[in-house]
């Protein structure tokens, strides 16, 4: 699975966002996404995807972070 | 101190095993209709079979919206659930406009809180070999889980409590929530409970104290069946309920309709033993309600009984009950309504509630099911069972009783509001 689809299933499931809404420039605070399903959507990607978020993370702002955080994990990790 | 307040209810709400709304519930029961069937899971690693009291159509994304459902346990989604249909019901808008809601607050019961998720950790770290949980994990399994959702959804800023008393969780949360509208310090409460004991080490430990009632398929509907002298145990149900307690004169002054009125709680220990009932603490209960409420034991015409169904709990409840009402409890209409819709344990005492207080407002006392004058248990003789529905009855006032492992007891009384 794409990083973008994951997040995208993400909040569609838990806030009912439609995708189109769900793209990189997007800020996740204006999405719902606060402290508390922040740390929710890293627990579904670590799940997902088989990668490690390091525990010192800084907190991605935007969908577009979040996903290259994801891709560049995905990258060095599985690598 | 500040005159006692007369205490209305003004809402009644729950998400039943009968799996409709207030009215079906009531109806159901009075027919004498069980809402227990046969549960039978294949979950790995080994399947849960057992009578039981589910509410296997309730849709919690459809109740609560897929958000908000999917911050909780289910013990909190059919709390909250049940609480929203009291709250509906009160003719009280879910968000606060207008009249400040900082003192209004929740008592509400649960005897397990958040299992489901504990167990699905359980699960997950030991059977699946994982290594971490899911962030929510604890806010899904805590205790007040249910009455943090209530107070946040519905914008009460007073108490926001959980009472967890075994079998007496809800009863006990409603007497406490009654005490505060009573005394003046909230002009709403909404009090109730909800439980979930279907986990699977949760059903396996009720049955390893050998008190569940057996059935199976065929038999699951009649399995519940107290005071009978072949009564097996209980049967465990899941649901959620929930009532809106309020100032009579606040109820009033918005023309809320009341439902009915709760007058007296007492609640004490029976300082003796974990599990074995004691006769005289339950007297003691039921004695310190009478005070409570002002009332005599001449002045009641019905008791919504703990009526588990077992051995011990049965016969030491109708001897309580015929001790304190003397020669007058051979008149005195008894039935036990977890023969039908189960034990709910922390949500029992409030569903239990909600059918003494239908009863009081319809005038029609729901029976004991799977009981009759040829299968009555001599040792639970001395009362007037209340074997069918019986309607147009002169009701007036009655007592709920639920008594609780650990030896609390609690028992409430209600009066009808007049016809």
């Amino acid at each position: 699975m794409k990083s973008i689809e994951l997040v995208r299933n993400f909040l569609a499931a838990r806030q009912g966002i439609e995708a189109a809404r769900i793209v990189p420039e997007a800020r996740l605070a204006d999405l719902g996404v606060e402290s508390l399903m922040m740390l929710e959507l890293i627990f579904e990607c670590e799940d997902k995807l088989g990668i490690k978020l390091p525990e010192d993370l800084r907190t991605p702002k935007t969908v577009g972070e979040m996903v290259d955080l994801m891709d560049g994990l995905l990258a060095s990790q599985n690598g | 101190m500040m005159t006692p307040r007369r205490v209305a209810i003004t809402g009644l709400g729950l998400v039943s095993p009968y799996g409709g709304d207030l009215a079906d519930f009531f109806t159901r029961l009075t027919a004498g209709e069980s809402a227990i069937r046969y549960l039978s899971t294949d979950d790995p690693p080994r399947p849960l079979s057992m009578p039981f009291a589910g509410c296997p159509g309730f849709d919690p994304d459809a109740a609560l919206g897929t958000p908000l459902a999917s911050m909780m346990d289910r013990f909190a989604q059919l709390g909250v659930a049940g609480a929203f249909a009291a709250w509906d019901h009160a003719g009280l808008p879910r968000a606060a406009a207008g009249e400040s809601r900082d003192g209004w607050g929740v008592c509400w019961g649960t005897a397990l809180g958040g299992t489901l998720a504990y167990e699905k950790g359980y699960r997950d770290l030991w059977l699946k070999g994982r290594d971490r949980l899911s962030p929510l994990t604890v806010l899904l399994g805590m205790n007040n889980a249910a009455n943090a959702h209530i107070s946040i959804q519905l914008g009460l800023g007073g108490v926001s409590m959980s009472h967890t008393v075994a079998c007496a969780s809800s009863a006990i949360a409603i007497g406490e929530a009654f005490r505060r509208v009573r005394s003046g310090e909230a002009p709403v409460m909404l009090t109730g409970g909800s439980d979930v004991p279907q986990a699977y080490g949760v059903a396996r430990a009720w049955g390893a104290m050998r008190v569940m009632a057996p059935g199976d398929a065929e038999t699951a509907t009649t399995a519940c069946r107290p005071f009978a002298a072949d009564r097996r145990g209980l049967v465990l149900g899941e649901g959620g309920a929930a009532l809106v307690l309020e100032d009579w004169d606040h109820a009033a002054a918005r023309g809320a309709r009341v439902h009915g009125e709760i007058i007296g709680y007492g609640t004490n220990s029976d300082h003796s033993h974990l599990v074995r009932p004691n006769v005289d603490g339950q007297i003691r209960a039921l004695r310190a309600t009478l005070d409570d409420a002002g009332l005599t034991t001449a002045d009641v015409d019905y008791v919504s009984a703990h009526g588990t169904a077992t051995a011990e709990g049965d016969a030491a409840e109708i001897a309580a009950i015929r001790a304190v009402f003397g020669e007058r409890a051979g008149r005195l209409p008894v039935s036990a309504t977890k023969s039908m819709h189960g034990h709910l344990l922390g949500a029992a005492g409030a569903i239990e509630a909600i059918a003494t207080v239908l009863a009081l407002r319809e005038r029609v006392i729901p029976p004991t099911a799977n009981l009759g004058p040829d299968t009555l248990d001599p040792a639970c003789g001395g009362v007037d069972h209340v074997y069918t529905g019986r309607p147009g009855v002169r009701l007036r006032t009655a007592l709920s009783n639920s008594f609780a492992f650990g030896g609390s007891n609690a028992v409430l009384a209600f009066r009808a509001t007049a016809h």
